[in-house]
């Protein structure tokens, strides 16, 4: 079986080599035989999927059957392991998961040449780019950390199994998601790239990507929250973001791929910032690959240890070589990007965009900065530092805070120029309502429960928090009063009800409205963000009837016991909890012990509500007396992060929606013209 | 493996809840919150001490203690900081320190604004200074009576 | 036999097939048109339709004061107006490139 895997693999560098190389030639040397050569590349590439799909098909299968002479099935599975998780170890260490990148990378190729008749000549372009990442993928995977090497010696009986951490229904889905959007940033990339190596004329490219790079924003999203929503159920210890090293890589191509997602169309509607955006992408793409690196290569200390090697330089050089390849062709080319209009007014919504992407590559700097700050103190100060949550915390919610406000004011702007006039029209009675929000909040007593009865003059997270809150206000009230006034315009129109007129509007132009949708997303996060600044817990041995109060909840408990199945050992007790004196619901923390890896792990116990998580972890037993430790969160407003989040899938989906077509008031035809005749070119 | 965590758990319950729940004040108990909160723990777990559950961690809980019973003899947070950057390295502070290279920590993300700043109203001030716009793909801009028929045409076509 | 030799045969018979399927290129091949100038000229004019649709709704709405629309609605229009313009100066200058598919090289 190992055998096939690692000939598929070969075959599959064999045929991304040659689609690489034999496109590159057929798109520099124009003539009719190119066109047939640039054809075999195209089909090369095809092949390259299903190469590296036999590749992967054959690791799971040797992960179901048990094939412990493959060294990466012993290390990462063993026989008792459910078959789901059997499934996940294709990406649960390094190299099944460069295999399973090398998959994602291949199958978005596939995609992309399936439907080259969309720009034949663009799509060229890019597919040789896809080739050439491609190429380096397999080099490593057939090089640097193959997948099928085989275990020395006899054969062993068991693998060690999957580490226990990852043993849990989310782990899954987590890192496809994260590789999905990592992966997919290559091809806006490989589109830009392209289109700046052909000097392609216009826009249009924007337009055939910019369903790519909001599938792929979506899927980055949707990685790092199911990341830090599996780190809140699995790790135990309350939080469920530690801006650990990992955890910022993962953040950083988010932080510039959003920015690009906004300052792209200043392109395509106005022709500006094609120099910036190009680079935006070309960044985006290396900071994903850093991400790889940073992961990869231990060069920072990391809770995600278990997924480090030896391959980091080969990243580096990956990097150089790709960033020279950008800065070649950007130099080469730069006069294709001229731009097209100039700059009217610094109150517009040009200007708005502008300080969107400032803030969000000031947020990357700083996560990149603090990152990476440890190493550079290490070099000059000869011994390293630690750079954890006080500072990202301090450092980014600043920036974080101005950024919520330019959600709310960008949107309103008019391109061009904004006048006086038109921002109080626009912005007199949402921050009247934000203003409302933030009294009420302070002024409403705190046995209501958090975030009632702030005091932010008492401590600074009380301020941020309540500064957050009220901001986020301030964005909903100006989202609404768009979908409003939006909706009666079509109402005028159409003479239907204020809410189908709003839905109509969303069909109208759904990558506005789906844009808004998701900032009501990120504020509804941000609310829940905001919870951190009134956390609470308590740590206690509870032996039976012990009680234990935290916040208006009182803890009983009845009972503890242990069980024993063939993957694991697990304790657990059992808490009634009451709320106010009323009787809640009983509670199972529990701590399982991994017979086959020989490690522990917790499960969390989480009673979640709108206005606060009650957090409870089975932290340990006194082997003295037998009785468990557990330990108490009170974490209010987190579940308003995970609404949050399914409002931005909601809008992301809303967004990718074809637009209804305009109502088309049909014009009497200009003197001379023909009926219209078919389009010719590109993008139809 | 798990025993003898199990013991000094137990150990440190008996000193923890000694020392916090009778003899501390509440003060001191926020500010061995806060304080635990801007440590690290230091068997390699790059966890935040008063955060690191993991089972086997031979150094959490006499860090805890250690930091409990600074704070109950008085010491200033400036001293309690000190006294384990003393014991574990400069590691053990979660964020840099204001003081000498670090500053430069704290420093860079708030300069990279303001350059970014300043950079935007250079840019600004120089794009609305650029001379005529460049019209997109060199189109020659319409004029009199053609430039008449073709705006009435764009307008018919337009409309809401 | 040798044991291994199933593994070669199979080796040798996905080599062949990923060759033919890659090499193997019978009738005519699509190319896909050039992007000619016309076909870009419409595009903008599709943007800048686009941005006068948005404008004129965003009025409607009433986000903007009559003058800050009235001039950002002039030079839209001129924009749209001119390409329209140009648009129809090379439809009535190339008639056969439209028929034939192909449009002036850009």
């Amino acid at each position: 079986m190992s055998q096939i895997g690692s000939f598929a693999l070969l075959l599959a560098l064999a045929l991304s080599a040659y689609s690489f190389l034999a496109g590159s030639l057929a798109l520099f040397q124009k003539s009719s035989a190119t066109d047939r050569l640039g054809e075999t590349a195209r089909r090369a590439g095809i092949a390259t999927f299903a190469a590296v799909l036999l590749a992967a098909v054959v690791l799971v299968v040797a992960a179901f059957t048990n094939d412990f002479s493959i060294a990466y099935i012993y290390h990462h599975s063993n026989r008792d392991l459910p078959g789901p998780y059997k499934f996940a170890a294709l990406w649960s260490g390094q190299e099944g998961s460069l295999l399973f990148w090398s998959l994602l990378l291949a199958s978005y190729g596939l995609v992309l040449r399936l439907r080259h008749k969309t720009d034949t000549r663009l799509f060229a372009y890019a597919s040789a780019i896809i080739a050439g990442v491609q190429v380096f993928f397999l080099l490593l995977l057939n090089f640097a950390a193959p997948p099928f090497g085989v275990m020395q010696g006899s054969l062993p009986a068991d693998g060690t199994g999957l580490n226990p951490l990852l043993q849990y229904p989310e782990m899954v889905i987590h890192p496809p998601m994260l590789y999905l959007g990592y992966v997919g940033f290559t091809v806006p990339f490989a589109f830009a790239l392209g289109a700046l190596i052909m000097k392609y004329p216009g826009e249009k490219w924007i337009h055939i990507t910019r369903r790519w790079t909001m599938v792929t924003w979506g899927f980055l999203t949707c990685g790092i929250f199911l990341g830090a929503h599996w780190a809140y159920s699995v790790l135990g210890w309350g939080g469920y973001w530690a801006w650990d090293p990992v955890e910022n890589a993962s953040l950083l191509p988010w932080l510039t791929g959003t920015a690009f997602l906004h300052s792209v169309m200043m392109q395509e509607k106005r022709g500006m910032l094609k120099v910036w955006n190009v680079w935006l992408i070309f960044t985006t793409f290396l900071l994903s690959i850093l991400g790889t690196f940073l992961t990869r290569s231990g060069v920072v200390n990391s809770v995600h240890a278990f997924a480090q090697s030896s391959i980091g330089n080969w990243f580096l050089w990956f990097m150089a070589i790709v960033f020279a390849a950008c800065l070649y062709f950007y130099w080469k080319n730069r006069s294709h990007l001229a731009s097209e209009h100039k700059l009217e007014s610094l109150v517009s919504r040009e200007s708005s965009f502008l300080f969107n992407n400032l803030l969000f590559l000031v947020a990357c700097f700083a996560v990149l900065w603090g990152t990476l700050f440890p190493i550079l103190s290490e070099w000059v100060e000869g011994h390293k530092i630690t750079v954890g949550p006080p500072f990202f915390n301090r450092v980014m919610i600043p920036i974080a805070l101005l950024l919520i406000l330019l959600t709310a004011l960008g949107p309103l702007l008019a391109w061009r120029k904004t006048s006086l006039e038109s921002i109080r029209r626009n912005f007199l009675w949402p921050s009247v309502g934000a203003l409302a929000v933030a009294v009420l909040l302070m002024l409403m007593p705190s046995r209501w429960g958090t975030p009632f009865g702030m005091k932010p003059w008492q401590e600074i997270s009380s301020l941020y928090a309540l500064m957050a809150i009220a901001l986020s206000a301030l964005v909903a009230f100006t989202v609404i009063s768009e979908f409003v006034r939006g909706g009666r315009v079509i109402r005028r129109h159409t003479g239907r009800n204020l809410f189908s007129s709003m839905v109509q509007l969303g069909h109208r132009n759904t990558r506005r409205y789906g844009g808004y949708i998701v900032h009501f997303g990120v504020i509804v996060i941000v609310i829940g963000l905001s919870g951190t600044a009134f956390n609470q817990n308590k740590e206690k041995e509870m032996g039976f009837g012990d009680r234990m109060n935290i916040g208006p909840y009182s803890l009983v408990c009845r009972s503890y016991t242990q069980d024993d199945n063939p993957n694991y050992a697990s304790e657990w007790a059992i808490i009634d909890v009451s709320k106010n004196g009323k009787p809640l619901t009983t509670m199972y923390p529990e701590r399982r012990f991994y017979k086959a890896s020989e490690q522990t792990s917790t499960i969390v116990a989480n009673h979640s509500t709108l206005q606060e998580d009650l957090y409870l972890v089975y932290e340990g037993q006194n082997q003295d007396t037998g009785r468990p430790v557990i330990k108490v969160h009170l974490n209010p407003l987190v579940m308003w992060i995970w609404i949050g989040v399914w409002i931005i899938i909601v809008g992301t989906i809303l967004a990718l929606v074809p637009n209804a077509p305009a109502p088309v008031r049909v014009a009497s035809p200009a003197p001379a013209r023909e009926p219209e005749p078919e389009p010719i070119g590109a993008g139809n | 493996m798990l025993k003898s965590v199990f013991l000094k758990r137990a150990l440190q319950f008996v000193l923890l809840g000694a020392v916090i729940f009778t003899f501390l004040a509440a003060d001191q108990d926020a500010r061995f919150q806060s304080i635990g909160h801007q440590l690290m723990c230091s068997c390699g777990c790059n966890q935040v001490l008063l955060e690191c559950n993991h089972v086997g961690c031979p150094l959490s809980d006499g860090m805890r203690n250690e930091l409990a019973s600074y704070i109950q003899r008085g010491d200033s947070d400036n001293l309690v900081m000190q006294a384990f950057v003393q014991k574990y390295g400069p590691t053990v502070l979660l964020a840099p320190t204001t003081t000498g290279f670090n500053r430069l920590a704290w420093i860079m993300p708030f300069a990279v604004l303001g350059f970014g700043l300043a950079g935007i109203y250079f840019v600004v001030r120089a794009w609305r200074k650029r001379a005529a716009p460049l019209p997109a793909g060199s189109v020659p801009l319409a004029q009199g009576e053609e430039l008449e028929r073709y705006s009435e045409q764009v307008r018919k076509e337009t409309e809401v | 036999m040798n044991p291994t030799l199933p593994l070669w045969i199979i080796c040798a018979l996905i080599t062949l097939g990923t060759v033919f399927y890659v090499f193997y290129l019978p009738g005519e091949l699509h190319l896909g048109p050039r992007k000619s100038r016309l076909a870009f000229l419409r595009e903008r004019k599709d943007v800048v339709y686009e941005n006068l649709r948005d404008l004129n709704f965003e009025y409607s709405a009433g986000k903007f004061p009559d003058s800050d629309y009235r001039s950002m609605k002039a030079s839209l229009e001129e924009e749209a107006a001119s390409l329209l313009a140009e648009i129809s100066r090379l439809e009535n200058a190339f008639p056969d490139s439209i028929r034939a598919n192909k449009g002036v090289r850009f």
